[in-house]
């Protein structure tokens, strides 16, 4: 607990320091990417590390949240400090509708049908021309009042100010969950789904409460995303901004709060890296995620050492790591049990 | 009335289309439960490769199949014991996340190999028009819809039928017991995969003929075959071509009757109502099983 605390203080703290040292618009612009990556990525952990589940259609909350504060702020005028808290409330409610129905299922299902929710708002996106320009998109998203005739320097430094901000703000809310009890609850029923049921843990109730909540942030990314980029289409419901924070989560190590952080730095210094690769940084990119998938199962936080986290006095045996939990489960779970989440409890 | 039966005609075509090039997700996700995402760049390579063959190099469509199917068994064989036996039996996560990393990387290579431009395998098969009473239909089409009859049926004697069939389906049910009775379940997984990248491939170059091939379809040929595989129930080819015919019937239909614009939308909203009403698919017996 502490170590995860210190570790989110200490980059909360160099984040607010970095401007001092670099200060220029390119490296402003990495600075906010990253805070924007820390969101999405601290967003897409939650469910993927606490719930146990693999939502690829989780850009569904990204695009309703950009789209929502785009659609805000173009057509209603309203101010950004409305518009992206309101994002992250349209997303959650969304989040509500969502987990709702797709919580039901698990595993594979679950992940197809994440993924058809995406791709069906994006087909909305695109179709609904008359809200939200179809294929265009919303462009002309408003700066805030107080920088808009600022020069691009001035600009950057108050988006990166706003993101780091907004990404203290998603990393809180994180954190204050893994701790709370419903959090405990959620990493008991990770590490053993039967016995947390058989103790009345009731996941569908949880999963539901962490969807919620992973919605609100992904939805404050996009928000944030609206404004910065000042331009939100149909992309922003599609796979490649999935990929991103797939990699971001698994390569930092999911379900610990610190390695989604570390996760976003990577990424997205990795992607500028590649940018000299030309059409060939793709094909990398692909090559990578399979590396990571390989070499590095639990993410940079299991190989650096031990997983410092609340449950790490949990007895370690060969029963250790998913693959094992995963082959015990299907005789614990009969289907008629976990079919619904009402059956569940 | 014409309306209705050249639409149901279209659908049927369609659906054809779509049960086939589902065909070898029916054997990859829906009996051996590897979530593969690289599927549709399979179907890719597929088509590519037979444009490749039929007109860079002139060769005879038939053999170029063979070719085809070849090397799509290597390639499958390949990727089963390279990557994605490292990652058996932890559950779906690592093995979704491979195949995503492997399209990523097949899809764009290939973008820089092939360029962008749409390519169309050379087909003997003609296009010219039939005429069935008020139906209109394209030689081609026609054959294809045979084409995917045949190669369903041929897939389903192959798994209910053979020994190598009860093998790989006593593998997907426990794959200790089968080990206990000598199967090796190694090569079965290899094999199945294998099995499962040369449909992909030979529906690729099948259906390079008549629609065309691009080097970034992949991902929606992957996500469609996902929608009929769960439509129609996991590992059934009857149910793969009663997903795929219920997927193209009503997209041509709502297509015709409604608007052309949520036609890709619908075979998302029909998986979400399929998994609500019934959450291993329509034609699934496997409810019993988690």
């Amino acid at each position: 607990m502490t170590f995860e605390r210190n570790f989110l203080l200490a980059a909360v703290a160099l984040g607010a320091l970095i401007p001092l040292v670099a200060f220029n618009e390119y490296a402003l612009h990495i600075g906010i990417m990253i805070m924007f990556s820390v969101m999405l990525a601290t967003s897409l952990n939650l469910i993927v590390g606490y719930v146990g589940e693999f939502p690829l259609g989780h850009t569904a909350f990204f695009g309703i949240g950009a789209y929502s504060a785009a659609l805000l702020s173009v057509r209603l005028g309203l101010p950004i400090y409305t518009t992206i808290p309101l994002a992250a409330v349209v997303a959650a409610i969304a989040g509500l509708g969502i987990g709702a129905v797709t919580l039901r299922l698990r595993g594979p299902f679950f992940v197809i049908v994440t993924l058809c929710f995406a791709e069906v708002l994006r087909l909305v996106a695109n179709n609904w021309i008359d809200l939200t320009n179809g294929p265009m998109g919303v462009s002309g998203i408003a700066k805030p009042a107080s920088i808009a005739g600022a020069t691009g320097v001035q600009q950057k430094l108050w988006f990166y100010y706003a993101g780091l901000l907004l990404a203290a703000i998603s990393l809180l809310i994180s954190y204050r969950f893994v701790y709370s009890n419903i959090g405990r609850a959620a990493v008991a029923l990770r590490e053993n789904r039967f016995v947390a049921q058989s103790i009345g843990i009731w996941p569908f109730y949880l999963g539901l409460v962490t969807f919620v909540l992973a919605a609100a942030v992904g939805g404050l990314a996009g928000g944030f995303y609206a404004h910065y980029i000042s331009y939100v289409g149909p992309e922003v419901f599609g796979f490649s901004f999935m990929i991103t924070m797939i990699i971001m989560v698994l390569a930092g190590g999911k379900g610990t709060l610190a390695g989604p952080v570390i996760g976003a730095v990577l990424v997205v210094f990795l992607e500028e890296f590649l940018r000299d690769f030309k059409d060939l940084r793709f094909s990398i990119f692909g090559l990578i995620v399979v590396g990571v998938v390989i070499f590095l199962p639990r993410g940079l936080m299991g190989f650096i050492g031990r997983r410092h986290e609340s449950y790490e006095r949990r007895p370690r045996g060969p029963a250790e790591g998913g693959a094992k939990r995963d082959r015990v489960a299907p005789a614990l779970k009969p289907a008629g049990l976990n079919r619904g989440g009402a059956a569940d409890a | 009335m014409d309306l209705l039966l050249q639409l149901v005609a279209n659908g049927l075509v369609l659906g054809a289309f779509y049960a086939l090039s589902a065909l070898g997700l029916t054997l990859v996700f829906g009996l051996m439960r590897v979530v593969n995402f690289a599927h549709g760049e399979l179907y890719v390579i597929g088509g590519l490769f037979g444009w490749a063959l039929t007109v860079v190099f002139g060769w005879n469509y038939f053999l170029a199949l063979v070719v085809v199917v070849i090397a799509l068994g290597i390639l499958g064989y390949l990727i089963d014991q390279v990557l994605v036996a490292r990652v058996r039996g932890q559950g779906e996560e690592p093995t979704i996340l491979l195949t995503i990393g492997l399209s990523i990387f097949i899809a764009n290579t290939a973008l820089l190999i092939v360029g962008t431009t749409p390519v169309t395998v050379a087909s003997p098969f003609a296009s010219k028009p039939l005429f069935l009473g008020p139906v209109v239909i394209t030689q081609a089409r026609l054959v294809l819809v045979v084409i995917c009859a045949v190669l369903i049926g041929a897939a389903n004697l192959l798994i209910q039928k053979t020994t190598l069939g009860r093998a790989m389906r006593a593998t997907f049910q426990d794959p200790m017991a089968a080990q206990l009775v000598g199967i090796r379940t190694p090569r079965i997984y290899g094999f199945t995969f294998a099995l499962g990248a040369t449909l992909a491939g030979a529906a690729g170059m099948l259906l390079g003929s008549i629609y065309v091939v691009e080097a970034s379809t992949g991902g929606i040929i992957s996500l469609k075959a996902f929608v009929v595989v769960i439509l129609g129930g996991m590992g059934s080819f009857a149910g793969a071509v009663a997903g795929g015919l219920i997927l193209g019937l009503t997209e041509a239909l709502w297509g015709g009757y409604v608007s052309t614009g949520y036609v890709d939308a619908i075979g998302f909203a029909l998986v979400i109502v399929t998994l609500l009403v019934r959450p291993y698919g329509l034609f699934s017996r496997r409810a019993e099983r988690a």
